[in-house]
C-alpha cells in the first residue's frame, strides 16, 4: 500500500517537471519561483533602445541591452538570471539609484560568486580601500572591465592601459610619450608593460609607500634581467647587477628585508630614469638623463656639486675604456693580493720545512 | 726557575689589544659589505641589525681606529725625536740582507741563520704594511663617508675608485691576519700554541737568546755597564 502511494507521488512530480521545463516560455507570462527566466524573456524589454530610468540625480540611466554585444562577450554561455539573480519573477520590483556610481556598487558584489579569487585580491587593493572609505570615484569591477560587453581584458594589451586612462588621465598622458608608452600605442608592441604589469591588478597597491619604492628594482628586473626578450632591443641586462651590487642597491635589497621601516629611501631605477616618463638611454634620451643627474643625486645628496654624478658608473663594469681608474684598483689588487698571500704561505711553508728538516 | 725579559711596554699592549679589538669590529662590520651579494654576508649584516646599524658602526669604529693612528704615529714620533725611544722598528739595509740570507738558509743553500735585533724583517714587514694599509683604509674610507666633500675636489670617479681599493685592501689585511699573523702567533713551531709576549710583555730568556739574538746581547752589555757603575741597581729585566 505505502509503496504505491510513493509511486504516484513521484509521478506526479515528474509530471509536474515535464510540463514546466516543455511550456513555451512568453514574456508576459509570470515565472514560477526557482524558475530562471530566459534570455529572451529579458530581452523582451531590455532590447528595446529606448529603454531607460531616471536617476535620482535627474540624469537617464539606459536599461537597454545589446544582444549582439552580450553574445558576443565572454559571458555569451551565461543567463541574465546569473547575474541578476535577484530578478526572479516578471514583471520584476522597480528600483531607485541616487547616481551610477550606486549602480555599479549594487552590481559588483555579483561578480565575485564567480570570480572569488580576485575578489580576495581586492581586499589588498588601493581602489578597494578609497571606496571603502566612501570615495564615489573609486572604481568597481565594471568601470574598468565593462558590463554586458566584457572582453578579455587583455587583447589587445593596449585595453588594459586605455581603461587606466580614464581615471588616470594625467600620467596616462606622461606614459603614451614615454619608451613603453610610446611602443605599445604606436607601435601596437606587447612587450612593453602596460600600468597593471607594474602596478597589479585587482591588488594595486600604493605606489607612494616605502615598501614599494625598494622593490622597484625587482620590478624593473622582471623583464630588463630577461635575457631573450632584452636582445632583441639590444639593452645589457647587466643594469641589474651593477645597481644592485653598488651602494644604492645594496641599500635597498638589505632594507628590504629588513623588519623595521627603512629610515630613508634609496635612490632606486625610477629616481634616475622616471617613472611614467621613463626614455630611451641612447641618444637624445641619454642626455636628458645626463643634464637630469645632478638635480638627482641633489634630491639626497643637497650639496652635490657637478663633479658628484658621475661617481655613479652609469651601469658600466669597469674596464680600459669605461671608468680606467676604477679598473686599475680592481687589477692591481687582482695581481698584489695572490702576490702578497702567495708570497706569505710560501715563507710559512718553506720554515716548517726548514724545521722539520732541523729535526 | 724560568727567566723573563721585558719586551713590550704596558702602552705598547693596551695598543695591541686596541688594534686587534679594532681589527675585529672593522673586519666583521666591513668585510660583510664588502662580499654582500653573498648569502652568508646578507645573512650577517641583518643579524647585526640591518644595513644602516652596520654602516654605523662600521665608521664609527673607523673614526675611532684613525684617532688611534694618528695617536701611535703622532706619540711613536715624538718619543723618537725626543730621545725616549729608538726607532727600532724602521727598516734598515741589514733587514733586506737578513731576508735574502733566511731565503738561502730555508733554501739550504747555507747553514747560517740571520740573527735579528729586537724586531725581525718579518715583523717590521708586518707593522709597515699594516701601517700603509691603514692609511690606505683610512683615506679612502674618508672619501667614502664625505663623498660629497670629496667631490667637490677630485673628480667623480674617485668614488667608486675609492670603494674598489677600500673593499680589496681590506680584504688583503684580513687574509694576511689570518695566514701570517696567526701562523706567526699560534701555529710556528716557536709559538705554538700561543705566542703570549704581546699580552704578557714579557718573554721568556731561550726565545729571547734563539729570536733576538743582537737584542739580547746588547741588554747583557747594557746591565754589565750598569752593573760596573753601581752594582746595587743590578737586574737582568732591562728593558
Amino acid at each position: 500500500m505505502g509503496r504505491k502511494l510513493t509511486g504516484f507521488v513521484g509521478f506526479v512530480v515528474l509530471l509536474v517537471a515535464a510540463v514546466t521545463v516543455l511550456a513555451p516560455s512568453s514574456a508576459h507570462s509570470a515565472a514560477l519561483p526557482g524558475e530562471a527566466l530566459s534570455n529572451d524573456v529579458c530581452l523582451a524589454c531590455h532590447g528595446d533602445p529606448s529603454a531607460s530610468t531616471k536617476l535620482g540625480n535627474g540624469k537617464t540611466l539606459s536599461l537597454y541591452v545589446d544582444h549582439k554585444a552580450l553574445a558576443g562577450s565572454v559571458h555569451a554561455g551565461l543567463a541574465c538570471t546569473d547575474c541578476h539573480s535577484d530578478i526572479t519573477t516578471i514583471p520584476h520590483a522597480t528600483r531607485t539609484f541616487p547616481d551610477e556610481h550606486a549602480v555599479s556598487l549594487a552590481f559588483y558584489q555579483v561578480c565575485k560568486q564567480c570570480h572569488f579569487a580576485e575578489y580576495s585580491r581586492l581586499l589588498d587593493d588601493v581602489h578597494y580601500a578609497a571606496l571603502a572609505k566612501g570615495n564615489q570615484n573609486a572604481p568597481t569591477c565594471v568601470d574598468c572591465h565593462g558590463s554586458h560587453a566584457i572582453a578579455p581584458p587583455a587583447q589587445p594589451r593596449s585595453r588594459i592601459s586605455k581603461a587606466c586612462a580614464r581615471c588616470h588621465t594625467a600620467i596616462a598622458a606622461e606614459y603614451v610619450k614615454s619608451v613603453h608608452g610610446k611602443a605599445l600605442i604606436e607601435h601596437g608592441n606587447n612587450d612593453v608593460p602596460v600600468c597593471t604589469d607594474c602596478h597589479r591588478a585587482h591588488d594595486t597597491a600604493n605606489p607612494l609607500s616605502a615598501s614599494w619604492h625598494l622593490q622597484i628594482p625587482q620590478l624593473c628586473a622582471s623583464c630588463h634581467a630577461n635575457k631573450q626578450l632584452m636582445a632583441k632591443y639590444g639593452i645589457s641586462t647587466e643594469v641589474l647587477t651593477t645597481y644592485l651590487n653598488d651602494f644604492h642597491g645594496m641599500t635597498a635589497t638589505l632594507e628590504r628585508t629588513e623588519k623595521a621601516r627603512p629610515r630613508e629611501f634609496t635612490a632606486t631605477c625610477t629616481d634616475c630614469h622616471g617613472v611614467h616618463d621613463i626614455q630611451k638611454v641612447n641618444g637624445a634620451g641619454m642626455l636628458a638623463i645626463k643634464e637630469n643627474l645632478l638635480t638627482t643625486c641633489r634630491k639626497c645628496h643637497t650639496d652635490a656639486s657637478a663633479n658628484f654624478p658621475s661617481a655613479w658608473l652609469g651601469h658600466y663594469e669597469p674596464s680600459l675604456r669605461h671608468s680606467p681608474l676604477v679598473y686599475a684598483v680592481k687589477v692591481f689588487y687582482a695581481v698584489f693580493i695572490p702576490f702578497v698571500i702567495g708570497g706569505l704561505v710560501l715563507q710559512i711553508l718553506l720554515h716548517l720545512w726548514r724545521a722539520v728538516v732541523n729535526r | 726557575m724560568t727567566e723573563y725579559f721585558t719586551r713590550f711596554s704596558s702602552r705598547q699592549r693596551i695598543e695591541h689589544a686596541c688594534v686587534g679589538l679594532l681589527f675585529i669590529v672593522l673586519a666583521v662590520t666591513g668585510l660583510t659589505q664588502e662580499s654582500f651579494p653573498m648569502h652568508w654576508a646578507e645573512w650577517m649584516i641583518l643579524a647585526m641589525g640591518g644595513i644602516d646599524r652596520v654602516r654605523w658602526i662600521h665608521r664609527e669604529a673607523g673614526i675611532v681606529f684613525t684617532v688611534f693612528v694618528i695617536w701611535h704615529l703622532g706619540t711613536g714620533l715624538w718619543q723618537v725625536a725626543t730621545g725616549r725611544a729608538r726607532p727600532s722598528i724602521v727598516p734598515t739595509r741589514k733587514d733586506f740582507k737578513d731576508a735574502i740570507m733566511m731565503l738561502r738558509y730555508y733554501l739550504r743553500l747555507s747553514e747560517e741563520h740571520p740573527r735579528f735585533g729586537r724586531f725581525d724583517y718579518r715583523q717590521k714587514w708586518e707593522y709597515w704594511g699594516m701601517l700603509i694599509g691603514s692609511i690606505v683604509m683610512i683615506v679612502t674610507g674618508f672619501m667614502l663617508y664625505f663623498p660629497v666633500l670629496t667631490t667637490r675636489f677630485l673628480p667623480g670617479e674617485i668614488i667608486p675608485a675609492a670603494m674598489m681599493a677600500h673593499g680589496r685592501e681590506g680584504l688583503l689585511a684580513f687574509l694576511v691576519v689570518i695566514t701570517w699573523h696567526l701562523f706567526n702567533a699560534h701555529l710556528s713551531p716557536e709559538a705554538f700554541p700561543f705566542d703570549p709576549s704581546i699580552f704578557t710583555g714579557k718573554i721568556v730568556r731561550e726565545r729571547m737568546v734563539k729570536e733576538h739574538p743582537l737584542e739580547y746581547e746588547e741588554s747583557l752589555a747594557k746591565s754589565e755597564e750598569e752593573r760596573g757603575a753601581s752594582p746595587s741597581s743590578g737586574t737582568d729585566h732591562p728593558e
